[in-house]
């Protein structure tokens, strides 16, 4: 683990998607505490203030200070997608790593099941998911989580196989180790590291996919200040205050790239090469 | 290309048809424990809840009620809206038809730009112009659509008045005017698929680039300009019609946000103001063509990856 | 009269996160008009990367010592431009390389790929190119070159495709033509038969060629002179016809008491006629039936086949022949029909091999670096034989002491160790359970002569200490009847002859045995 993380800041992704990552954890703990003004504090005298001394990054429509609408906004956006991803991975690493186990008919029907889901593109399957079960931010969160099922399904699934085609499986089975034993003790440890980094890409995805449902209402409702929806309640105003859109894009993509880099951190760092 | 390989695909995108079917049907009617009262409102009057099951046949079971859809899809009848008591068929496949334009341009540009960018990001590989266009690229991958799109909106038609800010002009109206609407749409879907696409593009010409049969090549005495035209350019396309046919999965996502961004009535907008208005028919009728539609154009691009590699044995 | 290639004093270091390597130092070397010099080393030893800088081809961390020179002719290669390589490249100097397969590019035809060099460096027009193309196929004994033009390279077997690749060297008429182990990649039998081709082609042409490889005995053979390189230092030179017979220095000894001599036995005890293992009509299968595809033809057809208590059974073949197969199907890998008996207890398919089975047979495979799991420690690797079949965890200092690997390399995992330790680990892992019998599925073929050697060494000593029966598979005709007592020689998934090692040597032999001594000839000296 201690090794992991030494690897990993070696390399600029890794040390640049860290120092990222503990930025967002930090405002998604302690932006309440941290922001200047509360986020719903309004404020008409100041309303569509630019940027400045008094408001960081400017105030928006109703005056509240964007600055703080962004600190607060964190929380709303990030656990929630890193959370639908996770649980969405676990739940199709699952399902890949058993249908490459199972091989044969069980292995063909559950990938072009798999893929025949994944023709339904994500965010029309999480548009089909909310429009069902109604807006809000758990039922998008939920929404996402089903979404990631099937990609990583795939992907878990591909490395399984890679890896039980690899001579230490073929080992393992001559020696007589039971199927169990394969699977977690010597599969597993393997299939979990690109794993691992995938879906720490995919949440990259989950923010982006998260805030776009809210963009278009079905995800956080008002007044929560999820990034997203700062965007969508600040587009009758682009012309006033553009800056008020800008603010919030930028966290969005702060946090896309952070994961991002991260996840090619993670590749160099979870791969060991000849150290010799 | 064998018979049998052509039918076993046939197979697989009909299969892929049936199981959307059921997944659009399943989530959008099976799903809630009372369509109607999703459909009405926790408000809504018993009389109103009765019509509505009446009229969408939810009182059947659950297997009719989807055998009664799909023989109706079959047929070409996609319901009837409720909101404008119209058949759905037509409206979108209109519909259809514009982001079919808006997503066929931004493929047509993304082609024209990506493939460059990313074989000359290959060939410059380590040197500034790789790095900038790596970064561009992580941007490009990290903004989701409705940013991109407001971004643009800001800078372009509002603070610079360049371009109008929404709207769609149809080509057969008014050639001039319908590209002037539609620049800023496909340049924002664009946009994203060219950050996708030219990375890919860059990391399989770069395995390209530092393959045995390349530098055999290079040192049979060719020049670099045949090596590259003849010898790198065919091997790194091939591996990029694949990563297109995924893209137009993303393609379809960012057209739902693009359209509704720019308000250009193609079948993304119909189907946020189906879903808006809870008209089911429409939910349902327009995911199944836009998946649909997806489904058929990953085929399309297997046959075509397939007539071009022929390293791949159809036996 | 001035060489065609003279290398005066080259050095060459490669720049790598861990430092900088010198790779190549104080290279001389010479090579006259009809001359063939051979260069042999091991791996690591820079010998490839002599080939590159001569090319002029180098990786962008390589950095050449300011001294040095290469030259070809009167042309200095390192002062060329980029410009007068491209010129020189395929017109004066040439490369035939080492994977045929990857040597070509997989979405040109085979045609195309040879017209090129013909256009472009000696002016010829399409047509006229094709015509030439389909001599020089021809004159590199390919038959229906037409047919082969126009197919693409994953339709040519490699044989066919090593034969493209000196034909096309070959067709410009080069100066300075280099071999780069031309016939490692390919089966015993097509490299011999490349190798005639290459004899009969030097003979006409009279070209300069430096022959690079591994196998000493197999350049001495082909070279006029030969070049020892050592850890990038040429450490001695001298005719090939002698070299093998009187070498000089203390290294090339070593590689040359390390060559497998088949009259040099190893084994000097005799058999007695108790079978341990006997499997009969053994049939393996590799694809089920799937929808419309036709029923695969099976890797093996139904063979016999038996190993006695103790001793050393040799499985020679070429690839496809079905000898990893029976490996597979006597260890439970694969699908197979037919019946095992085992101390007699019958086993009748995979599903049967209980743990008393698979304690008795044990496996060691051809790759170490994909036969251990890169995530578990040595410590881990050798439990797990201990905890399965009720040994003491206890003596794994004492396993890796007797596989001569030191007791703290325990605590490490695979990308700590060399090739040849891990092989080492995997051969100390099989042993762990005391078993019957040992399948050693060609583990020498990725390794060193030198290693080789003291793999074969260590699994003679296990054996004598233990007395394991082994199956042992190679394609090394020489090295199997150094060790074997009995030889099953297999083609097409069928055992074509199984006999004692006097046998094979008094000739009464199937042809295609004949076939493979003639094509693995005992080196001399």
């Amino acid at each position: 683990m201690t090794d992991t993380l030494r690897r990993l800041m070696r390399t600029p992704q890794g040390v640049l998607g860290s120092a990222l990552l503990v930025g967002l954890v930090l405002a998604c703990l302690l932006g309440g505490v941290a922001a200047p003004y509360q986020p719903e504090a309004m404020d008409f005298a100041g309303r569509f203030a630019a940027p400045g001394i008094k408001h960081w990054f400017g105030a928006d429509q109703l005056g509240r200070d964007v600055l703080s609408r962004l600190l607060i906004g964190a929380r709303s956006t990030i656990p929630l997608a890193v959370a639908a991803t996770f649980s969405g991975a676990a739940v199709g690493a699952c399902i890949g790593t058993l249908s490459a186990y199972l091989g044969g008919w069980w292995d063909e029907a559950i990938t072009r099941t798999i893929d025949a889901v994944m023709a339904v593109p994500h965010l029309l399957l999480a548009l089909i998911l909310v429009s069902t079960l109604g807006k809000g931010s758990l039922n998008a969160a939920f929404a996402i989580a089903i979404s990631v099922v099937p990609s990583m399904a795939r992907v878990t699934r591909s490395v399984a196989l890679a890896v039980r085609q690899q001579e230490y499986v073929k080992a393992a089975i001559a020696r007589g180790e039971s199927g169990s034993w394969i699977v977690l003790r010597e599969m597993l440890p393997n299939v979990a590291a690109p794993v691992i980094i995938e879906a720490t890409i995919r949440v990259a995805f989950a923010v982006m996919l998260f805030a776009t449902l809210s963009f278009l209402g079905l995800g956080a409702q008002p007044p929560a200040s999820e990034w997203g929806l700062m965007v969508s309640e600040a587009r009758r105003f682009m012309h006033q205050a553009p800056w008020v859109i800008v603010a919030p894009s930028l966290a969005i993509a702060t946090t896309a790239i952070c994961f991002n880099l991260l996840g090619d951190g993670l590749r160099d760092a979870l791969n060991p090469r000849d150290e010799r | 290309m064998s018979i049998a390989w052509l039918l076993r695909r046939l197979l697989t995108v009909l299969y892929t048809l049936l199981v959307v079917s059921i997944v659009v049907f399943g989530l959008t009617q099976l799903l809630p424990a009372d369509a109607a009262v999703t459909l009405l409102g926790e408000n809504a009057t018993p009389e109103a809840l009765a019509a509505v099951r009446l009229r969408l046949g939810l009182n059947d079971p659950a297997w009719l009620q989807y055998w009664h859809w799909l023989s109706g899809l079959l047929r070409g009848d996609f319901g009837t809206s409720m909101r404008t008591e119209q058949p759905v068929g037509p409206t979108m496949f209109i519909a259809l038809g514009r982001s079919l334009l808006l997503g066929g341009l931004s493929i047509a540009v993304m082609l024209v730009v990506a493939i460059p960018l990313g074989m000359l990001a290959a060939l410059r590989r380590g040197k500034a112009a790789d790095v900038a266009s790596s970064l561009i690229s992580y941007l490009g991958v990290s903004l989701p659509e409705f940013v991109t799109a407001t971004l643009l909106l800001i800078v372009v038609a509002d603070q610079f008045q360049l371009l109008p800010a929404t709207g769609y002009v149809a080509p057969s109206e008014n050639l001039a005017d319908s590209i002037r609407h539609l620049i800023l749409p496909v340049a924002t879907v664009s946009l994203i698929l060219v950050a996708h696409v030219s990375r890919m593009v860059r990391s399989e010409t770069i395995d390209v680039l530092n393959s045995d049969y390349i530098r055999a090549a290079r040192l049979k005495g060719l020049p670099p300009r045949t090596v590259l035209m003849r010898h790198v350019l065919r091997n790194a396309l091939l591996p990029t019609i694949t990563i297109v046919a995924l893209d137009v999965g993303y393609l379809l996502g960012g057209i739902i946000v693009v359209e509704e961004i720019f308000a250009i009535p193609g079948i993304g907008r119909q189907l946020i103001v189906a879903i808006t208005t809870r008209d089911l028919p429409s939910i349902q009728a327009g995911a199944m063509i836009m998946a649909g539609t997806y489904a058929i154009a990953n085929t399309l691009a297997d046959i075509a990856y397939a007539t071009i590699d022929k390293r791949i044995r159809y036996d | 009269m001035s060489p065609v290639l003279d290398i005066r004093d080259y050095a060459l270091d490669y720049v790598t996160r861990g430092g900088t390597q010198r790779v190549l130092r104080a290279i001389d070397l010479a090579i006259s008009a009809g001359e063939v010099v051979g260069l042999v080393g091991e791996s690591g030893s820079g010998k490839t990367s002599l080939a590159w800088a001569i090319m002029r081809a180098l990786p962008a961390n390589a950095r050449e010592a300011p001294v040095g020179r290469i030259r070809l002719g009167d042309t200095d290669l390192r002062a060329a431009s980029a410009k007068a390589l491209e010129t020189i490249r395929g017109r004066r100097m040439s490369m035939v390389f080492q994977d045929p397969s990857t040597a070509l590019n997989p979405t040109l035809t085979i045609g195309r790929q040879v017209t090129e060099v013909l256009v472009r460096d000696r002016g010829l027009s399409e047509r006229e190119a094709w015509r030439e193309a389909i001599q020089a196929l021809e004159h590199v004994d390919l038959r229906h070159p037409e047919a082969l033009m126009r197919r693409y390279p994953h339709q040519a077997s490699g044989g066919e495709k090593q034969r493209i690749g000196i034909a096309t060297a070959f067709a410009c008429r080069p100066e300075l033509i280099i071999f780069d182990e031309p016939t490692t990649a390919l089966d015993v039998i097509t490299g011999a038969r490349i190798l005639e081709l290459f004899g009969r082609l030097r003979r006409e042409t009279g070209v300069a060629a430096l022959y690079i490889s591994h196998d000493l005995a197999l350049v001495s053979r082909v070279a006029d002179r030969v070049a020892i390189l050592e850890k990038g230092a040429i450490v001695e030179e001298a005719p090939g016809a002698t070299i093998f017979r009187h070498p000089m220095h203390d290294y090339t000894r070593r590689l040359v008491a390390a060559v497998p001599r088949p009259e040099r036995r190893l084994v000097s005890d005799h058999i007695a006629d108790d079978p341990l293992l006997s499997a009969t009509d053994i049939a393996v299968r590799y694809q089920r039936k799937r929808l419309f595809r036709p029923v695969p033809r099976p890797a093996t057809a139904d063979i016999a086949i038996d190993v006695r208590r103790g001793e050393i059974l040799g499985v020679v073949g070429e690839s496809g022949s079905g000898k990893s197969s029976i490996a597979r199907a006597l260890t439970g890998l694969a699908d197979y029909t037919g019946s095992i008996v085992l101390a007699g207890r019958r086993i009748g398919s995979a599903g049967g091999m209980d743990r008393a089975y698979r304690r008795a047979v044990q496996i060691v495979f051809q790759h170490p670096d994909s036969s251990l799991n890169p995530r578990h420690t040595v410590a881990d690797m050798l439990a797990r034989p201990l905890r399965l079949y009720g040994g003491d965890v206890s003596t794994i200092p004492a396993l890796l002491e007797e596989v001569r690997l030191p007791a703290d390399y325990a605590k490490r995992y695979p990308h700590q160790l060399s090739g040849g330790e891990k092989q080492r680990v995997a051969i100390a892992r099989a042993f762990a359970a005391r078993p019957d019998l040992i399948i050693c599925d060609e583990i020498t073929a990725p390794l060193d002569v030198s290693v080789q050697a003291s793999v074969v060494e260590l699994l003679l000593r296990l054996r004598a200490a233990n007395g394991t029966a082994y199956l042992f598979i190679t394609h090394d005709l020489n090295l199997v009847q150094q060790v074997a007592h009995r030889i099953a020689v297999m083609r097409n998934g069928e055992i074509v002859d199984l006999l004692g090692i006097e046998d094979l040597r008094s000739g009464k032999v199937h042809s295609y045995t004949r076939e493979l001594i003639a094509a693995s000839p005992a080196p001399v000296g």
